[in-house]
């Protein structure tokens, strides 16, 4: 329209805008800035960093819990989203059941988490009555509590990838279905050649979004096995940041993140618009 | 009756497995709440017991009572209702602005969306710890009215509140603000007499969504409340150094407007969770 509404949009923008360069975008600028710094321009952070071993493996724990978590939400959120769309449609209590551990606090949700799976905890409990050994399920440095982040990690947002394959599996006509069944395809065949390939822009959505996220990994292994039980980036630095005191190689290593998942998150992104919109593959 | 179906498997064996999966998904959530809710209740000594026990064997309300009397808890409490709240207004007013710049012009929606995925991909520690640092420098690092964090709080939401009162305004007729405009009313009188309440369910939804995510949020938290601290860190504490009994109380607490939402407004959460999943 005309002078007064453009100059209330630019305004509209602009505020909440400076709000938000002020408090995400100022602040890790400086980070990177104070990451390259050492009583001077310097590249010692990241020498000390590259120097730890603790540093390489929250990297590689960084990508593999992502990634195994990923798959698991993705499998038990489709089956979720399957059953959740089915008819007769199972009752409200069950889908409130189903979302919940998305919409409790990930705290409260930790908290559970360590109790159940702590070494007197009810899994082991379990375990002992019906007859099997106690297992380290938080075992330091132990290939188990690797599982077990990723387990507990996949049990948080695997509602999440739920909801966005239920909304991508209600947009399938359901004329597509009948033609199938017309046809004489049988449930398997169906599911393969129909809404497989239907859901395949969903899946996609779904695997960007939450594996962006992925990466940012920190409260689950904090609470559940301490900043180096099984460590990642962020509790990496968060370690760096508390009981080592190393601010800048703390700030290093956040900067080698920030980066990880930008590079990801491109890469995610380019396929999305690839694959996202596009017809699925055959 | 729809052929959909066939999507699915029926018969007998086939409603069997329906009835497994939903007494599965059902119990899966109910029983470990059932144990928060039963180490609240009972004292700390049958909480640590080995084998631990399935059900009560004598019940004490002490630490429930404790989360109200005991003043680190009590603190704790109004605290993250006073950083949820001001969380909650700012963001859902600046997210209001936000989202209709992106709704009435082509550059506000790209400006909008650049902000919204550029905050994505910063993780926590990359903003919270040179954050910490300035905020020490000004001041609003671990205060005891934690306004701090509320404004990073505010901070974090606003994209989220934004991308859900977006596609609010973007339904508002262009033709309702040009009748308006004809009578000789301002932009900002406009947006404030018109806009504004057609868009109330939609603000209300973005009020809650960011109060909640203020709830939650745990990182920031722990970061810059080091001893003021808000309920996720200090349940932290509390759960790390194995104080059962209080841990669970708090967390049940925690749990309280998550619930209310879950039963109350099922249908603007679904829209919530698919948003969160933004934030």
């Amino acid at each position: 329209m005309d002078r007064a509404s453009r100059n209330l949009r630019i305004l509209f923008v602009a505020v909440p805008g400076a709000f938000m360069a002020a408090l995400m975008l100022a602040p890790a600028f400086e980070g990177l800035v104070l990451s390259f710094d050492r009583c001077g321009p310097s590249l010692g952070n990241y020498d000390v960093l590259f120097a730890d071993p603790m540093f390489w493996r929250a990297l590689a724990n960084n990508l593999i819990i992502p990634a195994g978590s990923l798959a698991l939400e993705l499998a038990a959120g489709l089956l979720l989203a399957l059953y959740l769309t089915a008819r007769p449609k199972p009752s409200a209590v069950v889908e409130i059941a189903a979302v919940l551990p998305f919409a409790i606090p990930e705290i409260v949700l930790l908290t559970l988490a360590r109790y159940l799976f702590m070494p007197r905890g009810y899994v082991n409990a379990a375990l002992v009555e019906a007859g099997f050994h106690p297992l380290g399920w938080l075992l330091p440095n132990h290939a188990l509590a690797l599982l077990t982040v990723i387990i507990v990690d996949a049990w948080h947002v695997t509602p999440v990838v739920m909801l966005i394959l239920m909304g991508g599996l209600q947009s399938i006509a359901p004329e597509i279905y009948e033609a199938a069944a017309l046809d004489g395809a049988g449930t398997f065949a169906t599911f393969r050649h129909i809404t497989l390939p239907l859901l395949f822009p969903s899946i996609v959505a779904a695997v960007v979004l939450r594996g962006v996220d992925a990466l940012r990994i920190f409260s689950t292994t904090l609470v559940l096995t301490g900043a180096e039980g099984v460590p990642v980036l962020s509790t990496y630095a968060y370690q760096q940041w508390t009981d080592a005191q190393q601010q800048r190689v703390a700030m290093a290593a956040s900067v080698i993140l920030a980066l990880a998942i930008t590079i990801i998150g491109l890469a995610a992104a380019g396929a999305m618009r690839r694959f996202g919109t596009a017809e699925a593959p055959r | 009756m729809s052929r959909r179906e066939v999507s699915m498997p029926h018969g007998a064996g086939a409603a069997f497995i329906r009835r497994v999966a939903a007494l599965a998904i059902v119990l899966g959530a109910a029983l470990p709440i059932y144990l928060l809710l039963k180490q609240a209740v009972t004292p700390e000594i049958e909480s640590f017991a080995w084998p631990p026990l399935w059900l009560p064997r004598r019940v004490t309300a002490a630490h429930l009572e404790s989360v109200f009397t005991v003043v680190e808890f009590r603190a704790a409490i109004i605290r993250s209702i006073a950083v949820a709240l001001v969380c909650g207004v700012s963001a859902t007013v600046m997210g209001a602005m936000m989202g209709y710049a992106m709704a009435r012009s082509r550059w506000g929606r790209r400006a909008g969306m650049t902000a919204v995925t550029a905050t994505r991909l910063l993780p926590m520690t990359a903003v919270a710890l040179p954050l910490a640092l300035a905020f020490i420098l000004i001041g609003l690092y671990d205060r005891p009215s934690a306004i701090g964090l509320a404004l990073v709080h505010s901070a974090l939401a606003l994209p989220m509140t934004a991308l859900v009162l977006f596609p609010a305004f973007l339904a508002i007729p262009l033709e309702l603000e040009e009748a308006a405009f004809l009578d000789g009313a301002s932009p900002l009188r406009i947006f404030m007499t018109i806009d504004l309440p057609l868009a109330r369910a939609p603000l209300a939804a973005a009020f809650i969504l960011s109060f909640i995510l203020s709830w939650d949020e745990f990182g920031f938290a722990l970061l810059l409340q080091v001893t003021n601290r808000t309920l996720p860190p200090l349940l932290y504490y509390y759960t790390v150094f194995g104080d059962v009994g209080a841990a669970s109380a708090l967390a049940l607490l925690m749990m309280i407007p998550a619930i209310c939402v879950l039963v109350a407004l099922r249908t603007v959460l679904r829209g919530a969770l698919m948003a969160g999943s933004l934030r």
